[in-house]
């Protein structure tokens, strides 16, 4: 279990000094173009001459190849094996083994998939990178979004560490107790129900009290809150949202319009 | 006007302090499971638990909060799937507003029509986005029945529907099981806790007479379902 917090990088630049409704929108438009355009090469010119150029920018291309690496790698392995043994039709053999036959189509449509689903995850992933979860939140609440919702999001980031070093915890006293979690299936769904209780019931009997803090702390008032931080936006990011909104239409325009 | 105001007693304090732990009950559990290896995900424990105690529209929004915050924190791969997490959330809220969260052997339907639900929504996520594989390990039986000339829809569809209820029943199951261990005291500070008060036991027994001839009408529905899903 790894103990880091999320995905995002302390480190100044360009990329983290946007604001988070810019990056949001600008990772939105990559996908939803990837997904709607008609072209099959698409989605990787997308990857290479938008997604990398801008982790380069934002001084992140170290972690965010090392991180792709490691999510990606097991998933296009899978998907390409899947997808050109087992995708239905298809007419040009490529070769044959045994009786496994590898088709074309199934290579061509593995390869589609494949760079879709690089291109959404990974704009996902920078801009969690690039982006502390709490700055979006608050930049989210300034925009009218609900503080309940914020409030929600950070509360959960916190208490996730917390809870894990508690379930540490649970299975190093329940190891020391002889439980057993490696062997048969039974036993090790019989080890499931040991840790599952003391981790839930020790963390539910918080929840009352920090429900009286907050009560206590006017958490209902109705009024406007206000906010410790405030989020930078500048006018040409405003554009640029725009000019995202306008690819996108542009692009699932012309894949309606294609077909 | 009266929807809104309903949404909005759901949303107490209580719940909105339950719907972070909740979510955390999720990850940590999720991970408990990959630990063990066992052939479940059980990724929505918390979910099911906000959805029995706080009513449909706080299932939901921690069933898609939830998976947002596992796309922050793990895997950005279970962004694209928080509409499976929302339907789970807001039909385990339904199924307890109908009673279905009371003994044990109804909280075993509210997993199949949990499952149901969530083996439809999956199947547009997955065929749309993945092309029908994923990297979890059902996909193995997906490949088989597209090997054997299914479509793609299809296949998807019966994979999840063969996979989901073992899931989603134990994960209700688990949620049941730590509502019970709860004490009243405590259950009652949420807005929903009529859902898990307990009946008389004269009326539990017919109805559990009624429920199994229910059941064996709908296993046999389903099971011809499946059949001509897979002959077709």
């Amino acid at each position: 279990m790894s103990n880091k917090l999320s995905f995002y990088i302390d480190r100044p630049s360009p990329l983290q000094r946007l604001n988070p409704l810019t990056k949001m929108a600008v990772a939105f438009a990559f996908i939803i173009i990837a997904f709607s355009a008609h072209w099959y090469w698409a989605p990787l010119i997308i990857f290479f001459v938008g997604i990398i150029p801008i982790a380069v920018v934002g001084k992140l291309g170290r972690e965010f190849f090392s991180t792709s690496v490691h999510l990606f790698l097991p998933l296009f392995a899978f998907l390409f094996v899947m997808q050109s043994l087992f995708h239905p039709g298809g007419t040009t053999v490529l070769f044959r083994l045994w009786f496994l036959t590898v088709k074309l189509e199934g290579v061509q449509f593995a390869f589609l998939t494949a760079t879709r689903i690089l291109v959404m995850v990974s704009s996902f992933l920078l801009v969690l990178l690039s982006t502390h979860p709490s700055t979006l939140m608050s930049d989210l609440t300034q925009r009218g979004f609900p503080a309940m919702l914020s409030y929600i999001v950070t509360s959960t980031l916190q208490i996730i560490p917390q809870m894990r070093n508690k379930a540490g915890t649970i299975i190093d006293a329940q190891h020391s107790r002889g439980m057993n979690t490696e062997g048969s299936l039974g036993q090790r769904v019989k080890a499931l129900l040991p840790l599952v209780g003391p981790l839930v019931f020790g963390s539910l009997v918080d929840v009352e009290e920090r429900a009286v803090a907050l009560e206590a702390r006017a958490f209902n008032a109705p009024r406007k809150k206000t906010s410790l931080r405030e989020i930078p936006d500048t006018g040409w990011e405003k554009v640029v949202r725009w000019i995202c909104l306008l690819l996108v239409v542009v692009s699932m325009g012309s894949n309606i319009w294609l077909s | 006007m009266n929807l809104i105001r309903s949404i909005k007693k759901d949303f107490n304090t209580m719940t909105l302090v339950l719907i972070p732990v909740a979510i955390a009950i999720n990850v940590v559990i999720g991970e408990f499971v990959v630990l063990l290896k066992l052939p479940v995900y059980l990724d929505s424990i918390g979910t099911v638990l906000v959805g029995v105690l706080c009513g449909p529209w706080a299932g939901a929004l921690t069933g898609t909060l939830s998976n947002t915050i596992w796309g922050l924190l793990i895997d950005p791969n279970a962004l694209p799937w928080f509409p499976v997490a929302l339907f789970i959330g807001f039909v385990a809220g339904w199924c307890a507003r109908f009673g279905l969260f009371k003994t044990w052997w109804k909280v075993i339907i509210s997993g199949i029509l949990i499952a149901l639900t969530s083996a439809i929504v999956e199947t547009p996520i997955s065929v749309l986005l993945y092309g029908g594989i994923t990297s979890s390990g059902s996909s193995f039986i997906t490949a088989f029945l597209l090997q054997t000339g299914h479509s793609l829809l299809s296949s998807v569809l019966s994979t999840n529907f063969l996979v989901e209820p073992v899931d989603k029943v134990a994960t209700s199951l688990l949620a049941f099981a730590i509502i019970q261990g709860l004490s009243v005291r405590y259950v009652a500070r949420f807005p929903r806790s009529e859902n898990v008060m307990v009946e008389k036991k004269a009326a539990q027994n017919t109805q559990l007479i009624i429920a199994i001839a229910i059941a064996a009408v709908l296993i046999i529905i389903a099971a011809t379902v499946l059949v001509s899903l897979l002959a077709s």
